[in-house]
Formats: C-alpha cells, structure tokens, sequence
C-alpha cells in the first residue's frame, strides 16, 4: 500500500458558517496505480491533490503513506517524505523562468544534495528521454506550452518519485500536447510510478485504471 | 550550490532592470556618501597619533575660577610648564608654545622683502625631540644651541627664500628682533595639531626668561612616563597652584591634561589653543548620523521594492520550496541577490566618490586628498559597509520572502501580503518623515543665518578696512600713517585701535567704588581718535573720547556701553557722563561718553560690557588702523591705501582685512553647516523618490487588473490616477504630521545656541509639507498615469 486516506475532512469557516472542501473522503491507493479525480470546477479536486502532496493540511480524518501517519508528523519530516517520493506536475507548468531547461530539471537535485557529476548524468539521461538535448539552455519563455510541461514532468520525474500528482496536467494544451502528455503518464506508469491526475477530460480519464468521482468535496458514487 | 543561487540571483537582478537601476542608483548615492565620510572621520581620528611619543604627550589645560565662569583654557603662565618639568618626577619633557605676538600676524622681513606669517611660535627646544621634527638642515639636538636661532618648515623655507639655501640667513621680526636661520625641518604632518611654520626660541624672548603666574597665554605640553596615572598627576600638579600663587591671585584652580590625540576633536569647548587645526566631534557626529541616514533610505528602497517584487517572486519561491529547498536555502538565496546587487553599488559609489571628492571638499570645508579614499582602512571599511548593508538592506525581504509557503502556488494567501505592505508603508513614512525634517531643519538654518546677516550690530561694519599696524617701528610713525590716510581722498575717518570688535582685547573689570570685590568682566580696548564716527557707533550720552590729550594728564578717559551703566548702576546714561569710575586702569577714569550696546561678539554671545579708553599710560599698543571709506571703485582705493601705507610704514607688511568679512567669518561654521545640510537633505530627498518611483510602479503592476476592471466599468483616467496617487499621498501625509513636531524640537534646540535667534514661523512648516507632497505628487503621477491610460483589454486577458 502506498497511500491510504481514512474519513478526511477539511473545511473553511465563512461567514460563521462551515464550507466543506472535502467532505468524509477515504481512498487506498497501491503502488503501481494509475488513478483519475474527476469532477466539475469547486469540487475539490486540487484540494484533494494538494493533500495527498502533503503542501496542505486537513482538519479530521487520518492519512497514512507508506505506513507513516502523515497527519501526526512533525512539518519537517512531513516536507521530507514528500521532498523523497512525491513529484508534482501543474496545470500552468510553474517553471522557474529565470533558469534554463536543463536548470529547471536539475534544481530537486540540487536540493537533494547529489554530486556534481551523477547530476549532469542524470539529467541528461532525462533530456535524452524527452528528446530536449537541443533545448535545454532555452528558457521557459522559449518554448510552446506542450514542451513547458514536458520539462515540468521531467523535473518532477528527476528525483525518482513513487508518486506523481498532476493537476490538470494539459488543461492548456491543445489536443496533440495533450496526448502526446498522456502517453508519457501511460509509459511512467506501466514502468510502476504511481501517479494520480486531476483532470475533466474524459478522454484523459481514460489512460488511467480508476476513476474518482468528485462533487461538491464529497465522493460522487452515482 | 553556490554557484546555483549565484547564476539565479543574478538572473534575477538582470530581468528586473528598472528595480536594478533605482536601486543601484539609490545605494550608490549613499554608499558614496558614506565612502567619502568614513575618509574623512579616519583622517580626523588619525589626527597626531603618527608622534613615536603620541600616546605619553598631554596637554597642559587649566580650569579657571568663578570670575572666568569656570572655563577651560589651553593657555596658562609661562611659569606652569617649568614647574612642573622641576616637581613632578613623571615628567620627562615639556615644551611651551606661544605664537608670537600672542598670535596676531607677525611681519617677517627676509632681504628688505616684508612678508605676513600667522604661524611663527616661540617654543622650548624641547619641542623639537617630543614631537618628532625632522631636519632636512641643521640637527634637531642643536638648532636652538647659538642664541637668536630660528628653523622654519620646509615649505616655509620655499616660501620665503624660494630655493636658495637659507641656512644662516637673517630674518628680521617684526622690525624687532633678528634671527638667523638654524635649520630647516620636514613639513610636519597635515593631520597634527601642532602647525608651526616657523619657531624660535622661547628662551630668547623675555616670554621664557621672565617667569611668571599671572597672564595665561602660553600652550604647555608634557611628556610623562609611560603609564602613568593621569588622575595622580593632574592632582599633584593642581597643588603647586597653591604652592606658587596667592590665594587672590587664583584664578585657575586646577591643571587638566589632555591627551595629545584628544586635542584636535575634544577642544571646542576649550578656550585660547592656538592651534588652526582643530576640528570637531559634534560636527563628525552630525555628519555620520546625516550619511547614515542617506544609506538607510537607501536600504529602505532596497526593502521596499524587494518586497514589493515578491507577489512575483512568490511563484517561483513556493516552486522551489516544492522541489525541495529549505528556508535556509531560500535566505541564502536572497542575501546572494542583495549582496550582488550592494556589491555593484559600492563599485559604482566609490568610483563616483572621486569624481565628487572636489564637491564634497567644497561643501563640508575639508582637505581630503585621493590618496586618503585610497587608504588600506577605507578598503576595510569598504568590505564591512558591503557585508552590514547586504545584512541590513536583505534582512527584511530575506526574512519575509523566504517563508513564503509552498502554498502560494495553488491559493493565495493574503494575510501575510497585509503585513508586509504595512511594513512597507511603515518604511515609506520613515523616508518622507526624515526627508521633511531636513527640509524643515534647512528652510530654518538659512532663515537664521539670514537674520543674522540682516541683524543691526549697533555699529556698521561695512566699508570699513583694518590695518595692521603693530610691527610699526614707533608711534609717531602710525600717527603720521593716520594723519596722512586722512587726507586721502573717499577716506572718511581713520581711528587707531587695539582691536577690531571682538578680536583682541584685553579682559579687565569694573568695580562699584571700593565695596565691588569681583566686578563686571569687561573688554577694554584702547583707541586714539574717533571710534564713534569709524565704527559708526549710536552716541547716547556725552561725547566720543577726546582727540588728544595734554601731556602729563594721567586721567583714562572712556566711552562704555550701556551694559556697563546699568552695571554701575546709573539709570540713564546721561547720569554716567563726567561721573569717575574703577576701571583697574590708572587711578583715575572719567566716562566721556556712552553708546548703544554693539555686538561686538557673535550673535551667539549676549552682549557684555565694553570700553574704549584712551590714555597717556595706555599699558595696551595701537594694533590696527580702522579705516571708514567710501568708494565706487574698491580696487583703486585699495591700490591708494596701500601705496599710502607702505609710504609712511616702508618696514610694515601690507596686512588688510574688511571688517564686514571678520563678521562674516564668525558665521562659518554655520554657513558649512548649513551647506552640509542642504546637501545631505537633497540627497535623501532624492534616493526617497527613487524608492517611491519604484514602489509606485510596482503597485500599478500589481493592481494592473484591478485598474482594467474599472476602466471597462467605466472610470475616467483622472479617476484612476488619483487612486493610485492617493495612497501615497497619505503616507506623506502622515510623515508630515510625525516630522513636524520632532523638527520643531531639534531646530528650537539648534536656535537655542545664539543669543539672537529668528522665530520659527508656522509657514516653514507648510512650506515643507506643500513641498514634500509636490515632490511625491510628481513621482507617482507619472506610473499612475502611465497605468491608466493603459488598455484595460491587454491586463485582463492574460488572466
């Protein structure tokens, strides 16, 4: 088991006035899967990716990954264990736009303190696979969108991460991106990264093995 | 690592190149000015510690009784340094060192040439080993060995001789004394308090030979043993007053000794130093606290728009954190930037600091050279400004950047951007409080100095010009001077004088008949002809001192002021006219006449008693010749009088000053300081509309969408400039409010140092205020209308 979320509640008080952003939510998911949150704008789907990727708290419930309780853990250890087996990709790609490609890619490295030399192995072993060894001292402005997110998956892929949590990974690209994003997903996947994609594209929905069902912060089992 | 946050920091300083410029702009400014003063403080400090003997040397200063207001003076008796050489065994060494003629400007006369020298001491040939003389010429053991010897400063002996030898050659004082030259020593250092250009020995003068307790006028200085206890020596030392001088005759009750180093910076409260190069710690105060200031608005802006920039930054800083970097890292991150950016600044400031050193030797009146800004110590600082401003300037941004959430990415959070901008607007109020202030403090600095220029003296000291006179070879020889300038034409009244006001009188009392034990202390100042007409005093009893007097009268006969009639009690000073009074000269003085009270001192002193007197037995000589004339064409004049003067006069140096330029002169330091001011207040002024500039254009920015949004709905440009304006026309607002009140206190303090002093008016302030929101208005007007005249289509699409 990877991950697993027990009765999560997170809310918000307006208005003196409780407002659930997730509401009861309990998921198991097992190494190796390959899981699609759907559901309409509001329903809770970042929140649901933003805890899960440990970036944001929740007020009840309990959460387990790999067996450590996430919910009773120190703020440090917390950012550790997502810093070593969690990588994030974005709808809006967030490179940092003041470093190259290959600086993009290399930045978790660098916070992970690995030696000079497996550095430059590793990623340009990363650019070879995404075939951007032309590109790499380009900055982000230089690129389409497609190939912004291509860089922000190798980025997140760097660090060899167990899971891969993608928010609306090609909600702004155009339908060829898009597919050529979900293959790379597919391909992670059969080579055993979990990953878990927020998305309303049914036919993104699709590459995944499961679908979760979102409304209003609650699961929706229609 | 390293290099990471380096290539990044630097990628960052370069995209943002208008935050770049204006802060570059804005620390350079400061850091230049900060440059310049540290030079300038470490050549004050430096000031005669390069003696061998420096840290052994005092000076010898006497607290004086009640009758003296319990001054301090660096002069004393003559008879104090031999003393204490004879009963102390601390003291290894003593010199005195008096200027000759008591410091009035000696005529020197080298080959039937006359030339003027205001730096001719009489010292002990101790001088020379306590302090370090280097002869070029002559041996410095010797140089007073053959009696009647002189040895003079190595530019002296250029000046004076130009580049033929001058060992052995006579030079002629004063028409009084010839001296031979001895020996020729090494310029001594611009950074020593003692500045002899030419010396002799006291032991030729009757000033060495004739020893005695009553009149202070020679500087002593000592030698101790090393580590010797000063309180212990300043204590026997004190006895011996009581050993040597009657109990009347006390005028000082106790020996103070300075540290040689103390000297220059320490002395401004003390009375009668000799020394022309003094210089003050209450100015460097001001001066460090004033640059501070400067780079601390410049840190300000520094601040300000670094966090200003952060809503932009907060996307890549939370992506950071999400990859895995720490806040360590993050700070790290942020002091790299400052601390490139600084480093820029102090390049770019040091160079300007050169090209501003002539601006600034100008303004603050100090003679820092190039050579000094390239001193080892001014590199060292330069290294300790760059680290403590890389602290200070990145501390802030640093701190609240650097734990911006990870969270920023996905949702806002708006709480923390609440603080920072109050933080923000904090610091602006700082700047434009400080900057108001300046203004404020300048405004009134300039009004006073108006005031006192304007201020009736109760006597008229323009179009009159002083004559020295006192190396003339007798007094029939000035009084034929006199009678002769009288005739000349456009001269209107010639009087011979002791002194000009407020230079060089004598300090005497008047008692009440017999009951007065203490008296007024007065200023006496023998005159012969007319004062009332040269110096265009108000008569307002009596008449002015006779022209002559008969030979044999013994009577003294005076014009005082109305201070002393008050003194003496007469209720109009028609009561004083004829009445005899105990003026400690002769037996008998007679006032002749009365006149309205002059500042003869600076507006800074009240007025006190003062006396002209003329007498036979005058103990006082005739020094200078005040001339009164009225002329369209001064250099002509002057040409006239000159040929006039050296025609009665062949032996007498030219020596000439305008009385309206000695007044002038009592104001220089505040004439400087009001020059610093301006200067240091344009400055923060400046930097503080640098930072606003920037501020201004980033809040556009950030409300860009804001501004589209209600452009489409439907607001007018005017509408949307004075949105943006208003805030920051508050802030100023609220500077004024806190500036006002602190700059009401710190100049009423200022005023308080002159006796004369100008009223604070109410419309400075407004002034001020109207000023400051101009200036501001100007700044941020121009990114505010620049914002709105923008397309709103453009900033509401791109979200």
């Amino acid at each position: 088991m990877l991950l697993e979320l027990n009765h999560i509640y997170k809310w918000v008080t307006q208005g003196g006035r409780r407002v659930f952003l997730l509401n009861d939510i309990s998921l198991k998911v097992e190494e190796g899967e390959f899981i699609t949150i759907m559901g309409p704008s509001g329903s809770g789907k970042s929140t649901l990716l933003n805890v899960i990727g440990m970036l944001d708290g929740f007020q009840e419930g309990e959460y387990a990954f790999l067996e450590e309780s996430v919910h009773t853990m120190k703020e440090k250890h917390r950012s550790k264990l997502y810093k070593e087996y969690i990588g994030f990709v974005f709808q809006a790609y967030h490179l940092i736009d003041e470093l190259t490609v290959y600086e993009n890619i290399e930045t978790p490295l660098l916070y992970k303190n690995v030696k000079s030399a497996e550095r430059k192995a590793l990623v340009a072993d990363m650019l070879d696979r995404f075939n951007m060894v032309g590109k790499k001292d380009l900055f982000p402005s230089q690129l389409s969108g497609g190939q912004q997110q291509l860089v922000g998956v190798a980025r997140a892929l760097i660090a060899k991460p167990k899971l891969i949590l993608a928010d609306e990974p090609t909600g702004n690209l155009n339908s060829k991106q898009s597919e050529e994003i979900m293959k790379l997903f597919k391909e992670l996947n059969e080579e055993g990264v979990t990953i878990i994609q927020a998305t309303h594209s049914e036919a993104n929905a699709a590459y995944g093995s499961r679908i979760l069902h979102l409304l209003d912060g609650r699961r929706d089992r229609k | 690592m390293i290099r990471n946050y380096f290539k990044i920091a630097w990628r960052n300083i370069y995209a943002n190149k208008l935050f770049t410029a204006l802060n570059i702009a804005g620390l350079a400014i400061g850091l230049c000015v900060c440059i310049l003063l540290f030079a300038f403080v470490n050549t004050e400090l430096s000031f005669d510690s390069m003696y061998s003997n420096s840290e052994d040397i005092y000076r010898v200063n006497m607290e004086t009784s009640e009758e003296y207001d319990f001054e301090t003076w660096a002069t004393m008796p003559n008879a104090v340094g031999p003393a204490l050489a004879q009963e102390l065994p601390q003291v290894n060494k003593m010199t005195r060192l008096i200027k000759d003629d008591f410091g009035a400007t000696a005529s020197l006369k080298i080959d039937g040439k006359n030339f003027n020298e205001n730096g001719l001491y009489l010292a002990d040939s101790t001088l020379f080993n306590m302090f370090d003389f280097h002869f070029i010429k002559g041996n410095r053991q010797l140089a007073f060995s053959q009696p009647k010897s002189i040895v003079l400063s190595q530019s002296t002996k250029e000046r004076l001789f130009g580049n033929k030898d001058a060992m052995g050659k006579i030079i002629s004082v004063n028409n009084r004394d010839s001296l031979q030259v001895s020996g020729v020593y090494r310029d001594l250092p611009k950074n020593s308090v003692i500045d002899c250009n030419l010396v002799y020995n006291i032991m030729d003068s009757w000033m060495g030979t004739n020893v005695y307790w009553s009149n202070a006028s020679y500087e002593t200085y000592v030698q101790l043993q090393p580590n010797t206890s000063i309180a212990n020596v300043q204590n026997q030392a004190s006895k011996l007053i009581d050993k040597y001088v009657d109990k009347e005759g006390q005028y000082f009750t106790k020996f103070l000794f300075q540290p040689l180093t103390k000297i220059h910076l320490y002395s401004s409260d003390i009375r009668e130093g000799y020394s022309s190069r003094l210089g003050s710690i209450s100015t460097i105060k001001s001066l460090l606290f004033l640059s501070i200031l400067v780079l601390l608005i410049a840190c300000i802006n520094y601040m300000n728009l670094a966090t200003a920039n952060s809503q932009k930054r907060s996307k890549g800083i939370g992506m950071n954190k999400i990859l895995g970097a720490n806040r360590r890292q993050m700070l790290s991150l942020f002091y790299m930037e400052t601390g490139i950016l600084v480093f820029i600044s102090i390049l770019i400031g040091y160079g300007i600091s050169f090209l501003a050193l002539p601006l600034f030797r100008n303004i603050t009146g100090n003679e820092l050279t190039y050579t000094e800004l390239l001193s080892p110590e001014i590199l060292l600082s330069l290294l300790v400004i760059w680290s403590l401003v890389t602290l200070i300037a990145g501390s802030y941004p640093a701190l609240s950047m650097s734990s911006i959430s990870p969270l920023s990415l996905v949702n806002k959070s708006k709480k923390k951007q609440s603080l920072t901008e109050f933080v923000r607007k904090g610091l602006v109020v700082f700047q434009f409080s400080a900057s108001i202030i300046l203004i404020i403090a300048v405004t009134i600095i300039f009004q006073q100095m108006d005031f006192i220029k304007n201020k009736k003296l109760g006597y008229n000291p323009n179009g009159v010009v002083a004559l020295s006179v006192k190396s003339a070879e007798s007094y029939q020889q000035v009084q034929q001077a006199i009678n002769d300038l009288k005739r000349q034409t456009n001269v209107e009244s010639v009087s011979a004088v002791q002194s000009i006001p407020g230079d060089n009188e004598s300090g005497r009392s008047v008692r009440k008949l017999s009951t007065d034990a203490t008296g007024m202390p007065i200023s006496s100042c023998r005159t012969d002809g007319s004062v009332v007409e040269t110096m265009q005093l108000n008569l307002l009893a009596g008449n002015s001192l006779p022209e002559s007097i008969v030979k044999g009268d013994s009577i003294v006969y005076t014009l005082i002021n109305e201070k002393i009639t008050q003194y003496l009690g007469f209720k109009k000073p028609e009561e004083a006219i004829g009445k005899y009074i105990n003026t400690e000269l002769g037996d008998k003085s007679i006032v002749t006449g009365v006149v309205e009270n002059f500042n003869y001192n600076s507006l800074k002193e009240d007025v006190g008693g003062y006396m002209y007197y003329k007498s036979n037995n005058a103990p006082e000589s005739i020094r200078t010749l005040l001339v009164r004339y009225k002329t369209s064409n001064l250099s002509e004049f002057m040409g006239q009088l000159q040929k006039n003067f050296t025609n009665n006069l062949p032996n007498t140096a030219f020596d000439y000053q305008f009385l309206d330029t000695h007044v002038a002169s009592l104001y220089a330091s505040e004439e400087k300081t009001a020059e610093t001011a301006t200067a240091f207040s344009l400055l923060a002024i400046f930097i503080a509309c640098l930072g606003l500039f920037g501020l201004a254009a980033f809040t556009a920015e950030a409300r860009t969408k804001e501004i589209g949004v209600r452009k489409v709905l439907g607001a007018s440009i005017s509408g949307v400039t004075g949105l943006l304006t208003k805030d920051f026309l508050k802030l100023v607002l609220i500077a004024f409010v806190i500036a006002a009140p602190v700059a009401y206190w710190l100049m009423n303090k200022w005023l308080l140092d002159f006796a004369y002093r100008t009223e604070i008016n109410w419309w400075v302030f407004a002034v001020a205020g109207i000023l400051a929101v101009c200036i501001a208005l100007i700044t941020v007007s121009f990114q505010a209308i620049k914002a709105a005249i923008a397309n709103p289509v453009k900033s509401l699409r791109t979200e």
